[in-house]
């Protein structure tokens, strides 16, 4: 089966969940005062998805969202981008629109998005009702789920939903552009550890 | 005084509030190359870093924009304005014993910029860049032509090729003009269709398509309004450093070490060519290249062969050059068996330096360097990342951001605060007249006032950035990347770099090149640069032009500037400097990026001499939470990752070895 990495890129206000979407996604884990954003570049994980595999590289802001200064080099070449929303908190739905807007502007053009609303475990205290995200998504074409990274809920979903949306292989695109990769250009820096 | 932003909803970050006041590394700084490559190597030895800068962009002057948010610095620039934002209420954070070295508001490394556009522009002012935010960036351009056309702008007469510059032929396409006004309303009526150029992208992708192929195929049809290139104005990646990186250079050597390789993407350069008796051809550089070059004759091969394998080693040969060593470079050519073909070739494309400032020594260095990095990942010693080279500086952030840097874009420093008994930056006073208390300040000289300057020297960087619609010289595929060193003829030590980008850069749309110019300032930057101009491109017209053989590039766009080079400013010059307010320096004029990570490397080893300087991070798989390292006061999931205290040291020792990713 062909592996294609696909880089996957999360956005949305800072405590919305986007750090626990995705270490429940690629470590099956949660904590309630994770610190994965520090140290880790991308997490990966490969699911299959009819004749291919699917591995995601998925970025995590590293922080930059907070004061608004995600760098448009965070976007660059991503397949898809999961914007994230805290349901109990109507102002993360907000700020949504504006991370929607922001990745038009910088991301690739047929990045496939995917709207989370995070933390339906707390449904008792929702401020945004799934229909007002359903609506949104609809009117700019994403995917919507509502996740529980902490309850393990949807969150496999979420990911199926983009692979699904992932279009075909190009034949034409392959090897990407003829773009040298450093890793492969050059004997690499450190032995490789062998296993 | 606590840190906290003005927007409420970031009141509850007391943590990241503590992590500002107690910052070991504070920047008040561009986010620069070098600046970048610090920050990365200190949040990733365990230093906690705080990088703010007023400008809204990553990078400072080593930035690259979309046309769009070009057009916003331009008029920055134009306008000239002096923002003065209220300082009253910093003064009350000094104390007794203390005083302020203010900063700059203004940014002056940035003069005679000037803009002119060749493209047919008519109804420009409908026209807008497709998924553009500010709407009033289309608006600003139409203002910027007629500015163009104010005095300090408008053309002299002796200047054949800018007396061209603002005449706008009268006929537009309506069709074009249709679309882009669809593309507004898309874009009016807000978040409709995944992009706002869906609505119109089949009839736009065939137009697109038809335009991108004539310019191979039939350059004669192809026609390019200066809406098109509003409309694809995200497209475009503009530099305003121009450089590249030398395959076996310093930033690449750190980019493998460090990892942030993985970051960024990267293109071969393509093509070497040089500028000789009007014409431009390429240059063989690589054993290959010489033997399959037609234009050279066999005996010439033979001497260029010779000359440069004796280059690659020449150290080991001091007979050959030792008796040369006060002459100049160019004269040593002369010396030895080379046709003035191949001594050109060897002077200004290979070595790239004029007839007059390069020693015999100096000479053969940089020929050496330039063969030593032939073959390490393609035919010629150079690579330029994809989306231009503002993305390094992104990338390097990234990495310091990874390892808990923070990063503060639009946020302006009032002043540093020094303690008047020890002579010691205390703390920096934001734009909110707070307090922010660090060891350590990493300063980009442009934010020096005037009281802390006065005794510095500048040189200037002269720059042009032109789009153009075809290859300096006709390609044999599309997608070429070409370097071009051409010699001004007075005065003779000055060479100017051309560096043409295609689209397969990602740094301009289909069916165009981008072109950058470079040199260091004789005059401004249009007087210096516009004669090589004029000999390689001509303004863009409807016409069509009889000759194909001798037509040149025609010029759609063409931006002209000056920055400030502090490259050679020593720490020494400035007034009156706290010892641990360290001094980055903006860009250079030289070609590679050596001199970023010389200061950076040199800084992080002055502060932190026992730390290892940007080693590589644990891969992502090898990643594994700890859970001992969890804090005791366990918070909601919505307590800032981000904001845990800990030192990113801790989190590295988690990791395996590091092992090269795939």
């Amino acid at each position: 089966m062909a592996i294609r990495e696909l880089k996957v890129c999360l956005l949305g206000d800072t405590g919305v969940g986007k750090s626990s979407i995705v270490c429940r996604f690629v470590q099956d884990h949660f904590d309630h005062n994770i610190s994965p954003t520090i140290g880790a570049s991308f997490m990966t994980k490969t699911v299959p998805c009819g004749n291919e595999l699917h591995k995601f590289l998925i970025w995590d802001t590293a922080g930059q969202e907070r004061f608004h200064s995600l760098a448009p080099m965070y976007y660059r070449g991503s397949a898809a981008a999961v914007i994230v929303y805290d349901i109990t908190k109507q102002d993360s739905f907000h700020t949504l629109k504006k991370w929607v807007k922001e990745l038009k502007e910088h991301g690739p053009e047929n990045i496939v998005m995917a709207i989370a609303g995070n933390k339906c475990d707390l449904s008792d205290i929702r401020e945004v009702p799934l229909k007002d995200a359903k609506d949104y998504a609809e009117s700019i074409g994403a995917v919507v789920v509502e996740t529980s990274a902490k309850h393990a809920i949807n969150i496999e979903e979420l990911f199926q939903g983009i692979s699904r949306q992932i279009p075909p292989l190009d034949p034409l695109e392959k090897g990407n552009n003829g773009a040298i990769c450093m890793h492969g250009g050059k004997p690499p820096a450190q032995a490789r550890r062998c296993c | 005084m606590p840190f906290l932003l003005s927007t409420p909803r970031k009141v509850r970050r007391v943590k990241s509030t503590q992590f500002f006041r107690e910052s070991c590394i504070c920047y008040p700084s561009s986010f620069g190359l070098p600046e970048s490559i610090f920050a990365a190597a200190c949040s990733r030895s365990g230093q906690r870093v705080l990088h703010v800068d007023s400008r809204s962009y990553y990078g400072g002057n080593w930035a690259s924009f979309s046309f769009s948010g070009l057009l916003s610095w331009i008029k920055e620039y134009q306008e000239n304005s002096d923002i003065v934002i209220e300082s009253s209420t910093w003064q009350e954070q000094i104390l007794e014993n203390e005083e302020a070295i203010a900063l700059s508001k203004k940014n002056k490394t940035i003069k005679n910029v000037e803009v002119f556009c060749y493209a047919s522009q008519n109804f420009q002012e409908d026209i807008e860049e497709t998924g553009a935010l500010q709407k009033n960036h289309a608006s600003v351009t139409s203002a910027n032509f007629s500015e163009a056309a104010d005095p300090n702008c408008l053309p002299t007469e002796d200047e054949s090729l800018s007396t061209l510059s603002c005449e706008v032929p009268a006929e537009q396409t309506s069709s074009e003009t249709e679309i882009a006004l669809e593309v507004n309303d898309a874009e009016e009526t807000g978040e409709k269709g995944s992009y706002s150029d869906d609505k119109t992208s089949e009839e736009e992708t065939s137009e697109n398509v038809s335009t991108a192929e004539d310019t191979t195929e039939q350059p004669k049809k192809n026609r390019i309004a200066y809406s098109q290139i509003i409309k694809e104005g995200r497209r475009f990646n503009i530099d305003l450093v121009s450089k590249l990186l030398y395959s076996r250079g310093l930033l690449i050597d750190l980019l493998i070490k460090s990892n942030v390789s993985r970051y960024a993407e990267f293109k071969n350069i393509t093509r070497i060519l040089a500028f000789r008796e009007g014409r431009v051809e390429q240059v063989p550089c690589s054993r290959a290249d010489v033997f399959n070059n037609k234009q050279l004759t066999v005996i010439e091969k033979r001497m260029l062969m010779k000359f440069l394998t004796f280059c690659m080693e020449y150290e080991k040969h001091p007979d050959e050059y030792k008796a040369y060593e006060k002459i100049t470079f160019s004269e040593f050519l002369k010396t030895q068996k080379l046709t003035p073909n191949l001594q050109y070739f060897v002077l200004h494309s290979i070595a790239m330096t004029s007839e007059t400032t390069s020693s015999t020594i100096d000479g053969l260095k940089a020929t050496k360097n330039f063969l030593h990095c032939l073959g390490r990942y393609g035919n010629t010693p150079f690579l330029f990342p994809l989306y231009g080279q503002g993305e390094l500086p992104q990338c390097f952030c990234r990495m310091c951001a990874v390892f808990g840097g923070i990063y503060c874009l639009r946020h302006s420093v009032q002043c540093l605060v020094v303690e008047k008994e020890s002579r010691k930056c205390k703390a920096i006073i934001d734009q909110f007249g707070q307090r922010i208390n660090s060891k350590h300040f990493l300063v980009e000289d442009s934010y020096f006032s005037e009281n802390t300057c006065s005794h510095v020297q500048y040189r200037q960087i002269s720059r042009a950035v032109l789009i153009t619609d075809r290859s300096v010289l006709k390609p044999d595929s599309d997608q070429q990347i070409s370097i071009l060193t051409v010699p001004l003829e007075e005065p003779k030590t000055f060479v100017v770099r051309v560096i043409e980008l295609c689209s397969s850069t990602m740094t301009c749309m289909k069916g165009t090149y981008l072109v950058h110019l470079t040199c260091t300032s004789f005059k401004t930057a249009k007087e210096d640069l516009e004669p090589v101009v004029q000999k390689l491109f001509i303004p863009y017209t409807e016409m069509e032009i009889e000759n194909e053989d001798i037509e040149k590039p025609r010029i759609l766009w063409a931006l002209y500037f000056n920055m400030r080079d502090s490259s050679e400013v020593s720490r020494d010059c400035y007034n009156d400097l706290p010892p641990n307010i360290y001094v980055c320096s903006g860009p250079d004029c030289g070609l590679g990026n050596d001199n970023a990570v010389k200061q950076a490397e040199k800084l992080f080893q002055q502060i932190f001499p026992n730390e290892d300087f940007c080693p590589a991070p644990p891969n992502p798989e090898d990643i594994v939470l700890d859970e001992d390292s969890l804090q005791p006061e366990a918070a909601e999931s919505s307590a800032m990752p981000e904001a845990n205290t800990e030192t990113p040291k801790g989190s590295t020792s988690l990791g395996n070895p590091e092992k090269p990713s795939e």
